[in-house]
């Protein structure tokens, strides 16, 4: 009575896609099932089935829009800032070498606070009036009054002051993956290149970046995936506002769903919002990660 | 095609003989061991002046190099150290216009306002809790799932370890509405339980990619040793796949504590009074009591210091997680 391989193997995963689908699928079928209905907060309350009316009035709401291409904004924020920041950084490590091992693990640091402390802090460093920020920058004598800037009060740019907690947190980690790949590229290619003239910009685009591209891919969907799931940042630093400016997808979704107690619609945004996060991720995937091609 | 494979790869090549106990894979793959390893060719390493590659050659170059860094750092750094600074501030100070750096008198005034107040050394003990379960869980379910897929590959293997990936593209929010309402109708309501559980579900697909790729590295002699010696799978896989792999499930447990311990939404969601986790409480620091930065200071500190301590404690096997769930495929 042995089990074949085959079985022996599907036990052991049974455990895990169980909850996998117990807590994962069948509350996303739920919320899909939830989006076809309009539903009353209370508890107990009426349920109706209105067919395709909460898509309606998704599409066709302004916020629903808005928070869509705001998303989209703030993920390109993150990730191009990040991207920038990680790879100068990943550089740098590698330039200076072993001896810069320590401080590799100090530049770690962020990566382990909670994005609700980090936004707290960073809404203490930005607030207007006391906040430390437009301090320095009127010492420095960039502007010329400490409130001159309305880090989070302006609402042209509180999308990108939002965005730097959420920077400053996840910077190290691109770092740190951008520069597992660098030392993967072999000595000789770069001294090769650098003895036949190159100098490094022609270095870092010619070389450095093509030989990086799959690292790179990954570690930009990994990110971007992240970055447009924002929730606590954002909710503990402006709440979605001034005027809803800086109110992305997973804001507006909370907010329909707990402030405007409207579940039916909430779950329509939520759907959709999924929808388009799986097309990305399908396209990503399917594309660039090919996970387990690797074995 | 990335630094995972080159270095297993490596690994294998390299390393017949194996340390239980201390995960081949974490050392291996952590950016501290790698530092200046080339993979094939491997050359000769000079020393002094000479640098290859991308090190930098020139003494001045280096220098300025340094100095950049140590600007960078100090830029990167403050934050937390301000953050820190202002916990030791009198309530007042932390408000001054134009604020200061340093408090102008030390004073643990926050520290005892913060923790005083009722339900925050609750909450600290929910979140212990909580993440404790999670943790546990996780691996749990994942360590099996893991090597299922990695050791026999099966079609459905493939087709789960996908499905796990997905999972990792769903919005919380997306699930947090219907699950949270699921836990309320099996009388799960605000415990530390449900909340566990819908961390795991965070967790869980990251535990089950971390542990399929330690699994990778464990070469397939070693098992297969010790079924022809009367092992069960079971047997092998328990007593002598998981002694090997303990670095990894290590990591793998660092990586599910800190993604319950830091995670909001759910716990926001979630929990009402009884099962509140602390960054639910720091959050309602600032809208409950009006803005008291300096309470809300003092307990970000205590609820991150700890966790900072470990990762520089832990620091290579955090690496070697971060750089095997990333870099991946």
């Amino acid at each position: 009575m042995r089990l074949s391989d085959r079985r022996f193997a599907l036990y052991l995963m049974t455990p895990a896609a169980l909850f996998l689908a117990v807590f994962v699928a069948y509350p996303l079928l739920r919320l899909v099932a939830d989006s076809f209905y309009k539903i009353s907060p209370l508890a107990g309350g009426s349920r109706e089935f209105i067919g395709l009316a909460n898509y309606a009035e998704a599409f066709t709401s302004e916020a629903f829009m808005g928070a869509g291409w705001r998303t989209l904004a703030y993920t390109l924020i993150v990730v191009t800032l990040e991207f920038s920041l990680g790879l100068g950084m990943a550089l740098l490590f590698t330039a200076l070498g072993k001896r810069s091992q320590i401080w590799r693990t100090v530049f770690l640091y962020p990566l382990m606070i909670a994005p609700i402390v980090a936004g707290l802090l960073w809404k203490f460093l930005m607030i207007d009036n006391f906040g430390l920020v437009g301090t320095v920058l009127h010492r420095a004598g960039l502007v010329s009054d400490p409130n001159q800037i309305g880090w989070l009060s302006d609402p042209s740019i509180v999308l990108f002051s939002v965005a730097i907690p959420d920077i400053w947190l996840t910077t190290s980690f691109m770092c740190l993956v951008l520069f597992a790949g660098l030392q993967n590229i072999p000595g000789d290619l770069i001294e090769a290149a650098r003895l036949d003239g190159a100098r490094a910009p022609a270095l870092l685009f010619r070389i450095i970046l093509p030989l990086l591209r799959p690292v790179i891919a990954v570690a930009l969907v990994v990110r971007g995936i992240d970055a447009a799931r924002a929730f606590d940042v954002i909710l503990i630093q402006t709440n979605g506002g001034p005027d809803s400016a800086s109110e992305t997808m997973s804001l507006l979704i909370y907010r329909t769903m707990i402030r405007f107690g409207d579940p039916g619609l909430a779950s329509a945004m939520g759907t959709i919002y999924l929808i388009a996060m799986l097309a990305v991720a399908f396209v990503a995937v399917t594309t660039i990660w090919r996970p387990g091609k690797d074995s | 095609m990335s630094s995972l494979e080159t270095s297993k790869s490596d690994l294998k090549q390299q390393t017949p003989e194996y340390r239980p106990g201390h995960s081949g894979v974490a050392a291996s793959a952590s950016v501290g061991a790698s530092t200046g390893r080339i993979p094939v060719p491997r050359l000769p390493r000079r020393k002094g002046r000479n640098r290859e590659g991308l090190e930098a050659g020139k003494r001045s170059t280096r220098t300025l190099l340094w100095i950049v860094l140590a600007a960078a750092l100090v830029i990167y750094g403050f934050p937390f150290v301000y953050l820190v600074l202002t916990s030791f501030k009198t309530p007042i100070d932390t408000i001054a216009v134009p604020p200061t750096i340093l408090p102008s008198e030390w004073t643990l005034e926050n520290y005892t306002s913060a923790l005083g107040r009722s339900g925050v050394l609750a909450s600290m003990i929910n979140s212990v809790q909580t993440a404790i379960v999670s943790t546990l869980l996780s691996l749990v379910l994942a360590v099996p799932a893991a090597y299922g897929i990695t050791r026999y590959k099966t079609p459905s293997g493939q087709v789960f370890i996908m499905a796990a990936l997905v999972t990792r593209m769903v919005p919380p929010v997306a699930i947090g509405i219907p699950l949270a309402s699921m836990m309320s109708a099996v009388g799960l309501a605000d415990t530390p339980i449900a909340l566990a559980i819908a961390h795991t579900t965070i967790s869980l697909p990251l535990s089950i990619w971390l542990m399929a790729s330690f699994f990778e590295a464990v070469p397939r002699d070693l098992e297969e040793a010790a079924t022809v010696d009367g092992c069960s799978r079971l047997g092998a896989l328990w007593r002598v796949v998981i002694p090997v792999v303990s670095g990894g499930i290590a990591v793998t447990a660092i990586f599910a504590f800190l993604a319950s311990w830091n995670e909001f939404l759910f716990a926001l969601l979630m929990t009402a009074v009884r099962s509140q986790t602390t960054p639910v409480v720091i959050a309602n620091f600032q809208t409950q009591f009006g803005l008291d930065w300096g309470s809300m200071t003092a307990l970000a500190a205590v609820f991150s210091i700890p966790v900072i301590l470990l990762t520089l404690l832990l620091q290579r096997h955090i690496v070697a997680g971060m750089t095997l769930g990333a870099v991946k495929g």
